[in-house]
């Protein structure tokens, strides 16, 4: 395959940087793998000993990995759309710059979300979000746009560094052989055919169009994560705009420094010139103007319209003893100066430009920590805590050593990146060849969509991993102690004509009482000496023991006509013995329910059993009505019961179960004769209970709303219909090249 | 209901009753819940293994266990036909922060860790302050539910928004949503035994915390399917929590029981921040003829925290 002069010439200003380190270059990276190493120590330390050891804290909930999450993928916005938009513009100086554009983009959403890994409290279970994942949550969102856009970016990288690949190829490097056969296998036998040649630059124009509304919905993504929660300073409509712009601010700003960084250590002062610098410093002008447009436009409106919340977070930001001079540098600084030092012919050079992109960049970094950290130190509600930590937010150890890890790790790549190919594209492209990008779509329609292979495969989630359970021990403390007074209630309750004694036992306990559980009491009855022993019980948690009567008592009724109960803890080690004893006559009682006219009427009828065993109709004594629910009883009214009647209105209002069924107990309560006795019905008078309906689909339910799951569908499918388009391509081109070389060795073997 | 300290002693003689008739637990078919062999269910012979809210292991037929904290699928959907909500009456609250005891001896938490907090709320300038105690709202359009990207966080049919420690991945986002900082987080480890063999994690019980997960107040639904009050509502001296079910439209403080929605109308309660469309499932009852002065609320706290709330409600004295 034959290069022509100029690009070898090109070569050679790289080849010395691609086949030896230098002292610098090992220094550089024994500095950076220390950094890795100490990072990697604080990693271990917070793995093993959870987020404690972070300086967030239950208020201030997310800290610098955030920051830094928002930061790194913002700057990946210099391949992705600096680099997107300036090649389908065919901008002619573009080429030196392009390939560590695309470069940032990779290496920086490579490390970015790694950040987000940290600031998670259960790394390893991360898988949890393919197998449980809500489409309804924007950190899914965020997890199919990113991974998405890091595959896009590769796959951009990649096209882009295709033909220096196959220069590297034809150009072995004079220090290791493994580098050679890498460079063979990628440069996936590109021999710069005519057919090769088309199909590489469709292609490259192709991802460069998915790639940069790609880009935004990532960034928007991003911002959404804030901007879907309730709180002020998030809440904002503009938040993925001001994001996506300050992504790009940020990003030039990077490319820039970079830029400057690689001419100078490698001496590209030939290939990248001042103009680049003027162009990309006015790019970051405008951009600078916008965001400073954005910024104001969002605190201002925040001001003017005064909120409460708001206004706490702006006073936070204005405040010189909390964030003014950060808000102070990022909203001020970082906009005006490099504005200034730019816009000014007098002051543009290539050293203030620089400058200029460097406090842009800090500014950003700054500006990412001012929108998390200030909104989540104003809840809503008082951030009530007396613990310093708690209240106000300022980043541990661990948190710096892990962000000065991912600027190492950063730099490490991208200088081991400029190790295996030159950092500016040797082989260059006529502009003259690269098709028009408009045709794509007659292209694609004509050959590509026969040729799609559809077919999916539906892996199982993996199953989930068992918990290893472990024995709970527990220890019981014994006491020994004088035993204390015990007190003993015993209660009579008629139950619907089922006769109970319960007795409750308990004690005091630093004034409290408390109930006994686990003791014994015996129940009698007064005969006509003695009291005969009925039967024993044990008391529950709640400190109750019951007795359940028999039908027929053997023994007469006093005087009175009633029966004396009583009952009895003998007491032990620990609780002296108590007593309590109850005089009760029996009831009967019977609830029924009768309308009349419109009123609905619940009628109790009552007779007292006297001395002789007649049923005599109750007068005086009151009942009370209930209805059961879930935790007490609630009363619906109350009665003196007169000749043995009592009539309360039924509560038509009350919902019951879903036909209206409501149960009704009428009852004599701690009463001095009957003691409690009750008696319950249950009719069908009371609201009915509408059906439960079970919303399937919604922000807050289980599946996503339809519109939401089409909509991610249909973007997903568009973007890999791309991707897997590229990557088919890609193995045509290999394909092709086969063919050629094949072709390549025959004619050289005729002559 | 205004008169509620005339009103007191009978209801304090009711609740005593109406507990007494619950343990018996023959009643009525709303009492069905209360466990135990009288309440009914066959026997199957297969024993499982409870944990009772004291911390001690007891063992019960699994026909008997409808009362068992769900676990897996069910515990993601709630009890049927409940629907449970929680009046708050301000005018009693004097911070005496029983409840939060209560919560704490309940779910076997650290003092560090606080589910129900206290604030000290003052309107305006010219009003007097009040004390606020907060659970979780259990909001029935949930911020932190929406947000969760892997539902370890739910809301369920009968009204209550858990957590499953077991798939919660620790993001966090949860937190950031909820705009009434009810959720905390496990930064280190929350000292919290681990199961007992054999028994299911369930979410009902919020038990064991985990490091790096969420935990909040939970409504105890655990509590519910046994047909007791959760701790809070029983812990607190003054009765200020009302808990219930609203689809039986009835409230209850342990001692007293009330309608719901004639408590919640004629004392004009009020959900707190309505306007953020989260309609929480937690009412308020505005804190008109309190019982105690706000400075009684003081009495416990250390200094630095009386200064706190000071400043928080702008009071200069
Ligand atoms: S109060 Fe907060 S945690 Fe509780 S349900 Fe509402 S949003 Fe969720
Ligand atoms: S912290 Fe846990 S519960 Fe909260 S949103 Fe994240 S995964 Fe869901």
């Amino acid at each position: 395959m034959e290069y022509n002069n100029k690009t070898i010439k090109n070569y050679e200003d790289f080849k010395p940087q691609l086949e030896s380190i230098g002292r610098y270059g090992y220094f550089f990276i024994t500095a950076m793998v220390m950094i890795i190493a100490w990072g990697t120590y604080a990693l271990y330390t917070q793995l093993s000993k959870g987020q404690v050891v972070t300086g967030m804290r239950d208020y201030v909930i997310w800290g610098i990995y955030d920051a830094n999450f928002i930061f790194f993928i913002g700057i990946s916005y210099a391949g992705a759309l600096i680099s997107g938009i300036l090649h389908l513009m065919r901008v002619e100086w573009r080429h030196p710059i392009l390939r560590m554009a695309e470069t940032i983009t990779v290496v920086s959403t490579m490390i970015g979300p790694s950040y987000i890994f940290l600031s998670m409290g259960r790394l390893e279970r991360v898988w949890h979000i393919l197998v449980y994942g809500r489409i309804q949550s924007p950190i899914v969102w965020d997890v199919f746009a990113i991974s998405t856009y890091l595959i896009g970016s590769f796959i951009f990288l990649y096209l882009a560094c295709v033909r220096d690949l196959a220069f590297m190829r034809d150009h072995p490097v004079g220090v290791a052989k493994w580098r050679n056969s890498i460079y063979k296998f990628m440069s996936a036998g590109y021999r710069d055919t005519p057919k090769q040649r088309e199909l590489l630059n469709q292609l490259i124009d192709l991802i460069s169009i998915v790639i940069i509304p790609l880009a935004i919905l990532v960034h928007s993504v991003l911002a959404w994560i804030f901007g879907m929660t309730l709180r002020p300073g998030w809440h904002s409509t503009i938040f993925a705009p001001y994001f996506v712009l300050a992504a790009i601010y940020s990003g030039t700003g990077v490319l820039i420094i970079v830029m400057f960084v690689f001419r100078k250590i490698y001496h590209l002062e030939a290939h990248i010139t001042k103009n680049h610098f003027t162009y990309l410093g006015i790019l970051l002008m405008i951009l600078g103007a916008l965001y400073g447009y954005f910024t104001f436009s969002e605190y201002l409106t925040n001001w003017y319209g005064s909120v409460k919340w708001d206004m706490e977070v702006l006073y936070r930001l204005f405040d010189t003893s909390t964030y003014w001079w950060w808000f102070f540098f990022s909203a001020f600084i970082g906009v005006l100066l490099p504005i200034i030092l730019i816009a000014m012919p007098r002051f543009r050079s290539i050293k203030t430009i620089v400058f200029a992109a460097m406090i842009a960049v800090t500014a950003l970094w700054v500006k990412r920590y001012l929108i998390i950290i200030p909104t989540l130190e104003t809840p809503l509600l008082p951030l009530h805590d007396v613990r310093p930590e708690f209240a106000s937010y300022s980043p541990s150890w661990v948190e710096w050593s892990l962000t000065a890890m991912g600027i190492a790790i950063w730099l490490l790549l991208f200088f081991l990146f400029s190790k295996f190919l030159p950092i500016i594209p040797v082989v260059r492209v006529n502009s003259a060849d690269e098709r028009d990008y408009f045709k794509l779509r007659k292209l694609a329609k004509e050959r590509i969509l026969r040729r799609m292979i559809s077919k999916t495969r539906r892996d199982k989630g993996p199953v989930a991993g068992m918990l290893i359970l472990l024995f709970l021990t527990s220890a019981l403390v014994c006491r020994a102690e004088d035993p204390v007074h015990s007190r003993l209630k015993l209660e009579f309750l008629n139950k619907s004509g089922t006769h109970l004694l319960t007795a409750k036992l308990t004690s005091k306990k630093d004034d409290q009482t408390i109930p006994l559980e686990g003791m014994q009491v015996s129940f009698f009855i007064q005969g006509v000496k003695d009291k005969t022993l009925l039967g024993k019980g044990s008391t529950d948690e709640a400190g109750k023991a019951t007795f359940t009567l028999p039908d027929k008592l053997d023994v007469p009724r006093n005087k009175d006509g009633k029966y004396l109960y009583s009952a009895s803890f003998e007491g032990n080690k620990e609780y002296q013995s108590s007593e309590s004893s109850a005089e009760i006559r029996d009831v009967f009682m019977k609830l029924t329910f009768s309308q009349k006219d419109s009123a609905k009427l619940i009628n109790l009828f009552a007779v007292e059993i006297n001395e002789k065993g007649d049923s005599v109709p109750i007068e005086g004594s009151t009942a009370i009505f209930y209805v059961p629910r879930t935790f007490s009883y609630l009363k619906i009214g109350e009665q003196p019961v007169k000749g043995g009647h009592a009539d309360i209105d039924f509560p038509v209002t009350l919902p019951g179960d879903s036909v209206g069924n409501l149960p009704i107990i009428a009852k004599f309560e701690d009463n001095d004769n009957y003691g409690n006795s009750e008696v319950s019905a249950t009719m069908a008078w009371g609201k009915p209970l509408p059906p439960m309906v079970i919303i399937k689909r919604g922000l807050g339910d289980t599946n996503a709303p339809l519109w939401m799951v089409y909509t991610l569908i249909v973007l997903l499918s568009l973007v890999w219909f791309h991707f897997t388009y590229a990557i088919f391509t890609i193995f045509r081109i290999r394909h092709l090249g086969k063919a050629a070389l094949q072709e390549e060795n025959a004619s050289s073997a005729t002559k | 209901m205004n008169d509620n300290n005339s009103s007191r002693r009978k209801f304090l003689k009711l609740g005593l009753a109406a507990g007494a008739t619950a343990l018996i637990g023959a009643g009525g078919k709303a009492l069905s819940a209360v466990s135990g062999p009288e309440a009914g269910g066959k026997e199957t012979g297969e024993k499982v293994k409870l944990l009772s809210p004291d911390g001690t292991l007891v063992e019960v037929d699994k026909g008997h266990c409808h009362s068992c904290p769900a676990t897996g699928k069910e515990a993601r959907q709630g009890i049927p036909n409940k629907k449970m909500v929680m009046v708050v009456d301000l005018a009693r609250c004097r911070n005496a922060r029983k409840c939060l005891e209560g919560c704490q001896s309940m779910h076997h938490l650290p003092p560090k860790i606080e589910w129900i907090k206290f604030f000290l709320l003052r309107d305006s300038k010219d009003t007097s302050p009040y004390w606020f105690p907060k659970p979780c709202f259990q909001c029935n359009n949930p911020p932190c539910v929406k947000v969760c990207p892997v539902g370890a966080t739910f809301k369920r049919t009968d009204g209550i928004v858990l957590i499953d420690n077991d798939r919660c991945i620790g993001c966090k986002f949860c937190m950031a949503a909820c705009p009434y900082s009810s959720r905390v987080f496990n930064w280190g480890n929350p000292g919290q035994d681990a199961l007992p063999e054999g028994k299911k994690y369930s979410p009902e019980t919020s038990w064991p915390q985990k490091v790096g997960t969420v935990g909040k107040c939970d409504f105890c639904p655990d509590m519910v399917r046994q047909g007791k009050l959760p701790s809070c509502v029983t812990s607190c001296p003054n009765g200020v929590y009302f808990y219930g079910d609203k689809n039986e439209d009835t409230v209850t403080n342990g001692t007293e029981t009330v309608r719901f929605s004639e408590l919640v109308q004629q004392r004009a309660a009020y959900r707190y921040m309505e306007e953020l469309g989260t309609e929480p499932g937690v009412y308020y009852l505005p804190p008109v003829n309190r019982l105690f002065d706000y400075k009684v609320g003081f009495q416990e706290l250390k200094p630095e925290e009386i200064d706190l709330y000071k400043k928080e409600a702008n009071l200069s004295e």
